[in-house]
């Protein structure tokens, strides 16, 4: 089961503090998406609009068409994958899982047969008659999974679900709520402050900060074409370079940009894989290598252009012998792959 | 250097349990003094307080309040502690401070406070009226014990189980009674233990039946007798079983 999720014009306040603004989304059903942002940045509060456990200010939520703002979390379609996992301790796993069912009167025969189901789809059906304080947290994390699906809800929240697992398990663990959510096709919106995890699973970004929204869209668009500075950052590393508002564009110290901006100054970013070696149309020219560790696929190198000798570049070069301290190099880049923001004074 | 520390082990421990062990030594007396020398072991004065319908109906008395008075003091803690952990309502550091107020009271004012109120409010004295005092008695105890153990997580999990449909009454039934359930059946067991061999507020609110303390009371007033001691041994081995219960079944689980 699925549903399309609408937020409209949606504002909230805790006390004096705003905490959500103007909160427009729409997400379409059955689509994987993630909030993403730093702690504080509002994105738990609005699962929590999401989920029932608050009731916004201001605006509307829709889940499936159906006007779902003051409707408690029990009669949402909606179940809610808590950050601690919120088992319940004095239970198997078996009437974990087959709690909501339970509750909403299925008989014992068929709701211990859908939540052996749902275990075995999480791989933990020989666990049943185990309590929760048994197993390992990924375990644990698997079972609040198949709570929170058993009732087949049309949109399955979830609250850094993966934020307690170390980082092998973490990998694994987001293929595995991908391939889940594939196979069942429900809506997920899945909260984060790791843009990895974000671009590893999401078929949608939402990026928040302040309690705005600043970006949202597929995560190489999101990626690749932020819409503002501070998406930009927050998706990865970024060089920042100052710019000023020039005739066609901006001038930076590596020459003129295309792109055009509101106001006189402005920052053109740029990534360190989009910085090469060599010549080409924006040339940064020469460069000397202040430091320079080796990270696998490629040499991560904190580069003084001539130029601009106090802006300092990070640059990922080719996997190679390890570049000395004071090393000279060429820079260039695109012109498309900067991307240029206004800045206030 | 090692002998120390034992030594003042020993000490402590025969300094708190000389007497104890002296009242249930001498219960076995085969004499009509509890004094040394010891001349026994004889189950004469058991069999005498088996034999005595005041003691044994006192005693009944006594189980009947114990467990009665604090199922309702767990009870009505249970409520307070769910709604003052739960709700955000106004005043609710004063009602905490009320609630627990009455550890502080002498047994003394509160039992005379009681008998006051109660013969006043034209209810005669009886094991209710001393039920009525020992729930006074226990209800901060039992507020404190269970309130103390509701935390973050319980709310979670009770947070869980609305979001999967349960209705506020399956929340507290299902979920925040079964995972407080070690404070609630310690609070009961202390409870118990205090209701059962309480003396000053049974002493004041009853007449005719009374409990157990009451009884060993107006026994003492005809003079030292081993069967006080047979007595005194059966009130210690009821609250010695309450405690290992709560042992058993309480803290043990603790440990996983």
């Amino acid at each position: 089961m699925t549903a399309p999720v609408s937020i409209t014009s949606l504002n909230h306040w805790f006390g004096g503090f705003h905490a959500l603004k103007d909160i427009d989304l729409d997400i379409r059903a059955g689509e994987y998406i993630t909030l993403l942002g730093p702690s504080g940045c509002g994105k738990t509060t609005l699962l929590s609009v999401l989920g029932g456990f608050i009731t916004p200010t201001q605006g509307t939520v829709s889940i499936g068409g159906r006007d779902m703002t003051r409707v408690a979390p029990a009669k949402r379609p909606t179940t809610t994958m808590f950050q601690d996992y919120a088992l319940f301790p004095h239970m198997n796993l078996r009437d974990n899982v087959s709690f909501g069912l339970r509750m909403a009167g299925v008989d014992k025969s068929a709701r211990y047969k859908r939540a052996g189901a749902m275990l075995e789809l999480v791989s933990l059906a020989d666990a049943a008659l185990k309590r929760p304080h048994e197993l390992s947290g990924g375990q644990r994390q698997r079972v609040a999974l198949a709570r929170a699906l058993a009732v087949e809800p049309d949109v399955l929240l979830l609250d850094e679900p993966l934020g307690a697992l170390d980082l092998k398990l973490r990998r694994a663990m987001q293929d595995e709520l991908k391939s889940i959510q594939r196979q069942l096709g429900t809506t997920f919106v899945h909260v984060t402050h790791d843009q990895e995890e974000a671009m590893a699973i999401a078929d949608q970004i939402v990026v928040m900060n302040a309690g705005s929204i600043e970006d949202q869209g597929a995560p190489a668009r999101v990626y690749r074409e932020p819409a503002t500075l501070f998406a930009a950052d927050f998706m990865g590393e970024m060089n920042h370079i100052p710019a000023t508002a020039g005739p066609d564009g901006v001038v930076t110290p590596f020459g003129a940009l295309p792109q055009r901006v509101d106001g006189p100054k402005a920052v053109a970013c740029i990534r360190p894989e989009a910085i090469k070696l060599g010549d080409g149309p924006v040339q940064i020219g020469g460069a000397k290598i202040k430091e320079a560790a080796f990270f696998g696929t490629y040499i991560r190198a904190h580069l003084v252009p001539d130029v601009a000798p106090d802006v300092i570049l990070v640059a990922h070069l080719p996997p190679g012998d390890l570049p000395e301290t004071g090393a000279r190099m060429t820079l260039s880049a695109e012109p498309q792959a900067f991307h240029v923001y206004a800045v206030g004074d | 250097m090692r002998v120390l520390p034992w030594l003042y082990f020993v000490l402590a421990f025969a300094f708190i349990y000389l007497p104890v062990g002296t009242l249930v030594l001498f219960s076995f007396q085969d004499g009509i003094l509890p004094v040394p020398p010891f001349n026994g072991p004889s189950l004469r004065w058991y069999s005498e307080v088996a034999a005595d319908d005041d003691l044994i109906s006192a005693l009944a008395n006594s189980l009947l309040i114990a467990t009665a008075s604090s199922a309702v003091a767990v009870v009505l803690g249970f409520c307070a502690a769910y709604g003052l952990a739960r709700h955000v309502l106004p005043g609710s550091v004063f009602m905490r401070g009320l609630l627990i107020a009455p550890l502080t009271v002498s047994y003394l004012i509160i039992g005379l406070g009681l008998l006051i109120v109660l013969t006043r409010a034209g209810l005669g004295l009886s094991l209710l009226t001393v039920a009525i005092g020992h729930v006074v008695i226990n209800l901060p105890l039992a507020f404190a014990i269970i309130y103390a153990s509701m935390g973050a997580q319980q709310q979670n999990a009770e947070r869980a189980a609305r979001d999967l449909g349960a209705g506020e009454a399956q929340v507290v039934w299902l979920v925040t009674v079964p995972m407080v359930l070690p404070a609630i059946a310690a609070a009961f067991f202390l409870s118990v233990t205090f209701s059962w061999d309480e003396f000053i507020i049974a002493f004041l609110l009853t007449r005719f039946d009374v409990t157990l303390p009451v009884e060993i009371w107006s026994l003492l007033r005809s003079g030292l007798s081993p069967r006080l001691n047979a007595v005194g041994s059966l009130v210690f081995l009821v609250s010695v079983t309450a405690v290992i219960l709560l042992e058993l079944f309480v803290f043990r689980k603790r440990r996983p």
